[in-house]
C-alpha cells in the first residue's frame, strides 16, 4: 500500500463537517492571501504560511528520504547539530537538510522529483479552520491576542482552606477599592486582612503571598508619597540594593540563568574577533563576568582583548565601587592571561548615559548586555524622545555585534491598577512558590525582601518613580524590531546547557522553554524570565552618503 | 489514501523530530525533545469560552495538572478567586485527560494537547483535568500509572469539582495513545479502591504483545508509525528485561488479570483504520466484552493516527460527538 499522500483538496471536501463556522473559509475558488498563516498549525504551535504548506511537505519528504538513506547521520543530527526556532518548520527542515549536505528545494518546487505523489489540484486552499490567523508572515509584532490578558499559573497549596480563600477574596476586593479611589474601604479591608493573617500560616503558600501583597496595599493606601522618591522608587541606598540583589542571585536561579544564557550568546558572537567590548547596563558586583572571562581564556586560538564598560549608579558612600569591581575583574583576567581593560560609567539612570561615554572603537566587536534594565525606561509616555527610544537608538548607533536582553516575563506595566495587581499576584505567587525550595538562609529571607520591593514599586509608585515596568517578550520583540534590531535565535545548545545547569544547581520544578528563538526560565509551566539576543540591522546611509555611525559618535552631547 | 495537507505536515514533522530523539541504546534526547516541543501557557482569561490554570498535585514528583473550565455565562471574566469556584450546574462531567506521546513525548502544556482539551471542554460542556504525568525512559512503569492514580484521587477529593445534584465528582477518564493505556490501568486501580469512574475513553490506545499481528505487519511504516519505533517505546517504558506480554501493554494477554465480575467503567474505544496497532486495540475491546464489560468500539476506516488533533476531517467531528454523548448519558 502506498504511503499516505497529502491532498489539499481534502480541506475543501470535508466542508460538510459539523463546524458551522467553517463554511466561510472553504470557498474552493478563493485564493488564500499569501501572507496568511495556517491557523490549525498555529494552534499546534507552528508557523507555516498556508501558501507554503506544499513546499514544506516536500521538504519533509526529502528530509525523510535522506534520513532513511543515512541512518548513521541521524545521531549526529541529534547530538551535534544546533536546532533553532522549531516553530518555523520550513527553516528547521532546511537547516537539517543542509546539515546533511542536502540543499533545500528550489522555488517553485519541482514536481518531477516526486512523480508518484497524488496532487488533486495545485490550488492550496486553507484547511478547514474557523480560526484562521491573519498575521503577516514578516510581522514582528505581537499576535492578535490581547497583551492585557493575564497569563497565569496558580500554584495552589492552601487555596481551599477557608482562611486562604477569604484572604484572596479580600485582597481582590481591596485592590478594586484602591482602583476606585475608595481608600476608607481599602483601609478597613487592610486592617481586617492583617487580622486574618495571624490565623494563617504565612511561612509558605497563599499566606506568604498574601502577607506581601497586603503590605504593598498598606503602603499604597497609608503612605502614598513617602515611599517613592524620584531616585530609584524607594529602593533605599545603593548598598542596600546590592545586598538584596546578591541574595536574590544566590537563592534562586533566575539571575544565574540570565547571566549564563547571555554569556553563551556573547561568546558565540565574539567568535573570530580579536578585540571585543562588553557594555554592561548594570554592573552590580560584576557577577556575570568571571564566567565569560574564563570562557574567553579557554577559547581555541586564544582569548581576545576584552574591554568591559560597567554602568552603575554612583555610590552613596563616596567609594568608587565601580572601579573596585573593575579591579577585581582585572585581577581575575590577568590570572587567566586575558588582556583586560575596565571602565566604569556612573549614572543614576540609563537615559543619562551618552554613547560617547562608552568610547566604542570601530575596530571592536561590541556586546551590549541588559539584564532587567530596559523596562526601567518605559516610564515616560511614548514620544519621539522617550527614554527607551533614545537608548535603543544609541545602542544601535554603536553597531553592536550582539545585544543580550533579559527581562521579567510579565505584564506589569498596565495603566490600570487592578490589572497590575492581578498580574503581579499571579507572577509573584509563582516566584514565591519556587523560592520555597531554596534551602539557604539567610539568602531565602533576604530574597523575599528583594521581591517585596519589586512588588511595592509596581503597586505603590507612579510616574517616574515606578521603575518596575515589566512587559512580556512579545512586546519587547515589537519594540526591538521597530528600533531596528532583528533576533539572533538562541538554539538547542544554549537550551541544553541551561537545562543541565538547572538540574545541577536547583530544585526540580524549574523549567527552561524555547519560545521562537528566545529562552525562558520558569517554575513548572509558568515562564518568569525571558532571555533573547539581537543584532542591529545596518543603518541606512545618510542622504549625503556619510556614515551615520561616525556622525553619532562624534556628537558632543 | 490521503490526509489533509496540514495534518500531513504536522504528523510528519513529529515523526522526523522523534526519529532524532530515540537513541539506539534506548536512551532519549530529553533536552532536544523539550526544546522542540511547542508549549502554551495556561490562561485564566477565557479564550473561546475556556479558561485554564495549573495546579501542582504532587510536590514530591513535581506532577502538575492543567485544569480547563468552561466560562460561566454570569461570570464571563473569572478572577483568581473563581478558579476553584464550585461548579454551578447540576451535573458536570469531569474528564481526566492523559495526553499521548508513547509514554516518552509531550506534556500537558504541549500546544496540540492544550488545544484538544479546550475543544473537549466546549464539546462536552465538561471540566477537563490534563495530567502532566512522568515520562519514560527516565520514569518507567509504573510511574505514569501512579501519577494517573494520584490525579484520580485528587480530582475525586476536590469539593469544588462536585456536581450539585449529588455532591459527587462525576469522573470520566480519556486519553490517546499512551494516555489511553493509562486510562485502562488507572480504571482498574479505581475499581479495586472503590472510586467510581463513570466511563473510559480510549483514542487510538497504545497496547501491544509479543506476537506480531496482521495489522502491524501490513501497516508497518505505511502511515507514520513503524513496528520498530513501537518496540523502542515499550522497551523504554516497561521494566528492564520485560517483554511485550507484560500486563501493562497486554492487559488481556497471558499475564493479564481477569476483569470478570467487577464493576469496570463503560468504555468507548476509538480505532483508526490506518493505525498499525488496530488489532491490539480491537483485541482490547473484545477482551472487555468477554469479561462482561460494557464497551463501544468506534472503528474509523480511513483515519490515521492523530486525526483528532486537527478539526479538518470528518472523523474528528464524529469522535467529538461520540465523546460528548458518552459523558452526557447521565445528564
Amino acid at each position: 500500500m502506498a504511503p499516505p499522500r497529502y491532498d489539499s483538496a481534502i480541506s475543501a471536501a470535508s466542508c460538510s463537517g459539523s463546524s458551522s463556522s467553517s463554511s466561510s473559509s472553504c470557498a474552493a475558488g478563493k485564493l488564500t492571501p499569501p501572507q496568511e498563516i495556517d491557523g490549525l498549525l498555529a494552534d499546534a504551535g507552528y508557523k507555516v504560511r498556508s501558501s507554503d504548506l506544499r513546499q514544506v511537505a516536500q521538504r519533509l519528504e526529502r528530509l525523510e528520504t535522506v534520513m532513511v538513506n543515512a541512518p548513521s547521520e541521524i545521531s549526529q543530527l541529534a547530538t551535534d547539530a544546533v536546532h533553532y526556532n522549531p516553530s518555523d518548520i520550513a527553516s528547521w527542515v532546511d537547516s537539517l537538510l543542509s546539515e546533511l549536505s542536502q540543499p533545500p528545494l528550489p522555488l517553485p518546487s519541482d514536481l518531477s522529483d516526486f512523480s508518484d505523489l497524488n496532487y488533486v489540484d495545485s490550488l492550496v486552499g486553507p484547511a478547514i479552520n474557523p480560526t484562521v490567523v491573519n498575521n503577516e508572515w514578516t510581522d514582528l509584532h505581537a499576535p492578535q491576542q490581547q497583551q492585557t490578558v493575564p497569563q497565569l499559573l496558580t500554584v495552589v497549596t492552601a487555596m481551599e482552606e477557608d482562611s486562604g480563600i477569604r484572604l484572596v477574596h479580600m485582597l481582590m476586593t481591596c485592590a478594586e477599592a484602591v482602583q476606585r479611589g475608595d481608600f476608607p474601604l481599602a483601609g478597613s479591608l487592610i486592617d481586617e486582612m492583617q487580622g486574618l493573617l495571624t490565623r494563617v500560616n504565612t511561612g509558605c503558600g497563599i499566606g506568604k503571598v498574601a502577607k506581601h501583597f497586603i503590605e504593598a496595599l498598606r503602603r499604597r493606601v497609608f503612605t502614598p508619597q513617602g515611599l517613592c522618591s524620584a531616585a530609584g522608587g524607594g529602593a533605599g541606598s545603593t548598598n542596600e540594593y546590592e545586598f538584596l540583589y546578591h541574595h536574590f542571585y544566590e537563592a534562586c536561579p533566575y539571575l544565574k540563568f540570565a547571566h549564563f544564557t547571555a554569556n553563551q550568546a556573547i561568546l558565540e558572537a565574539f567568535d573570530g574577533h580579536d578585540c571585543v567590548h562588553v557594555i554592561d547596563f548594570n554592573l552590580m558586583h560584576g557577577l556575570q563576568w568571571p564566567a565569560l572571562i574564563q570562557a574567553l581564556a579557554l577559547r581555541p586560538g586564544g582569548p581576545p582583548l576584552l574591554r568591559l564598560t560597567g554602568i552603575g549608579p554612583p555610590s552613596s558612600d563616596g567609594r568608587d565601587s565601580l572601579r573596585e569591581i573593575g579591579l577585581r575583574l582585572n585581577e581575575l583576567a590577568r590570572s587567566v592571561n586575558v588582556q583586560f581593560a575596565f571602565r566604569g560609567v556612573a549614572a543614576s539612570r540609563l537615559e543619562d548615559v551618552k554613547p560617547w561615554m562608552l568610547q566604542v572603537s570601530p575596530k571592536e566587536a561590541v556586546a551590549v548586555n541588559s539584564i532587567m534594565q530596559l523596562h526601567r525606561l518605559l516610564g515616560a509616555p511614548p514620544s519621539r524622545n522617550s527614554p527607551i527610544e533614545v537608548v535603543l537608538a544609541w545602542i544601535r548607533s554603536l553597531n553592536p555585534k550582539i545585544v543580550t536582553v533579559v527581562e521579567q516575563e510579565a505584564n506589569h506595566n498596565q495603566p490600570e491598577f487592578l490589572n497590575r495587581f492581578t498580574e503581579s499576584l499571579y507572577y509573584y505567587s509563582t516566584m514565591f512558590d519556587s523560592l520555597e525550595a531554596c534551602p539557604l538562609q539567610p539568602e531565602k529571607a533576604v530574597a523575599e525582601v528583594y521581591i517585596q520591593k519589586e512588588i511595592c514599586n509596581i503597586l505603590c509608585c507612579e510616574g517616574a518613580a515606578r521603575l518596575e515596568r515589566h512587559e512580556p517578550l512579545a512586546k519587547w520583540r515589537t519594540r526591538l524590531g521597530e528600533a531596528g534590531f532583528r533576533p539572533l535565535h538562541l538554539g538547542s545548545n544554549a537550551f541544553k546547557q541551561a537545562s543541565m545547569l538547572l538540574t545541577l544547581f536547583s530544585a526540580a520544578g524549574y523549567c527552561v522553554e524555547e519560545n521562537e528563538g528566545c529562552l525562558t526560565l520558569g517554575w513548572h509551566s509558568r515562564p518568569l524570565i525571558a532571555a533573547s539576543a539581537w543584532e542591529a540591522l545596518p543603518l541606512p546611509p545618510l542622504p549625503d552618503g556619510s556614515d551615520p555611525i561616525r556622525i553619532i559618535n562624534q556628537n558632543v552631547l | 489514501m490521503v490526509v489533509p495537507l496540514n495534518t500531513w505536515v504536522l504528523i510528519s514533522n513529529f515523526k522526523l523530530a522523534y526519529n532524532l530523539l530515540r537513541r539506539p541504546d534506548g536512551s532519549f534526547n530529553r533536552h532536544l525533545a523539550e526544546f522542540l516541543d511547542r508549549k502554551v501557557l495556561a490562561n485564566a482569561n477565557p479564550v473561546d469560552g475556556v479558561f485554564s490554570f495549573d495546579v501542582i498535585i504532587d510536590r514530591g514528583t513535581s506532577v502538575y495538572s492543567r485544569i480547563y473550565r468552561p466560562v460561566n455565562a454570569e461570570e464571563p471574566q473569572p478572577s483568581i478567586v473563581d478558579l476553584e469556584k464550585p461548579l454551578s450546574a447540576d451535573i458536570v462531567p469531569v474528564i481526566i485527560f492523559f495526553h499521548g506521546g508513547s509514554f516518552a513525548h509531550s506534556s500537558a502544556n504541549s500546544a496540540i494537547y492544550d488545544t484538544l482539551c479546550r475543544r473537549l471542554v466546549v464539546n462536552c460542556e465538561a471540566v477537563v483535568v490534563s495530567v502532566n504525568y512522568r515520562r519514560a525512559p527516565e520514569n518507567r512503569y509504573p510511574c505514569a500509572y501512579e501519577d494517573g492514580w494520584t490525579a484520580l484521587k485528587w480530582v475525586n477529593s476536590r469539593p469544588w469539582l462536585q456536581s450539585k445534584k449529588d455532591s459527587k465528582v462525576h469522573i470520566y477518564m480519556a486519553g490517546d495513545s499512551s494516555g489511553g493505556n493509562i486510562v485502562h490501568h488507572v480504571a482498574v486501580k479505581a475499581v479495586e479502591s472503590g472510586i467510581e469512574v463513570l466511563g473510559n475513553i480510549l483514542l487510538n490506545p497504545m497496547f501491544a504483545g509479543e506476537k506480531r499481528t496482521e495489522s502491524e505487519k501490513r501497516l508497518d511504516g505505511k502511515y507514520f508509525v513503524t513496528i520498530q519505533d513501537r518496540d523502542w517505546y515499550w522497551r523504554a517504558f516497561l521494566p528492564e528485561g520485560e517483554d511485550r506480554d507484560h500486563p501493562a501493554c497486554n492487559p488481556f494477554g497471558p499475564n493479564g488479570k481477569s476483569l470478570e465480575g467487577i464493576k469496570f467503567p463503560k468504555s468507548l474505544v476509538v480505532v483508526a483504520g490506518l493505525d498499525l496497532l488496530q488489532d491490539w486495540q480491537m483485541a482490547y475491546a473484545e477482551g472487555l466484552e468477554k469479561a462482561g464489560q460494557k464497551v463501544k468500539l468506534l472503528y474509523l476506516k480511513q483515519a490515521t493516527i492523530g486525526f483528532y488533533l486537527l478539526p479538518n476531517n470528518n472523523h474528528f467531528y464524529t469522535v467529538m460527538d461520540e465523546i460528548s454523548s458518552f459523558v452526557s448519558s447521565d445528564r
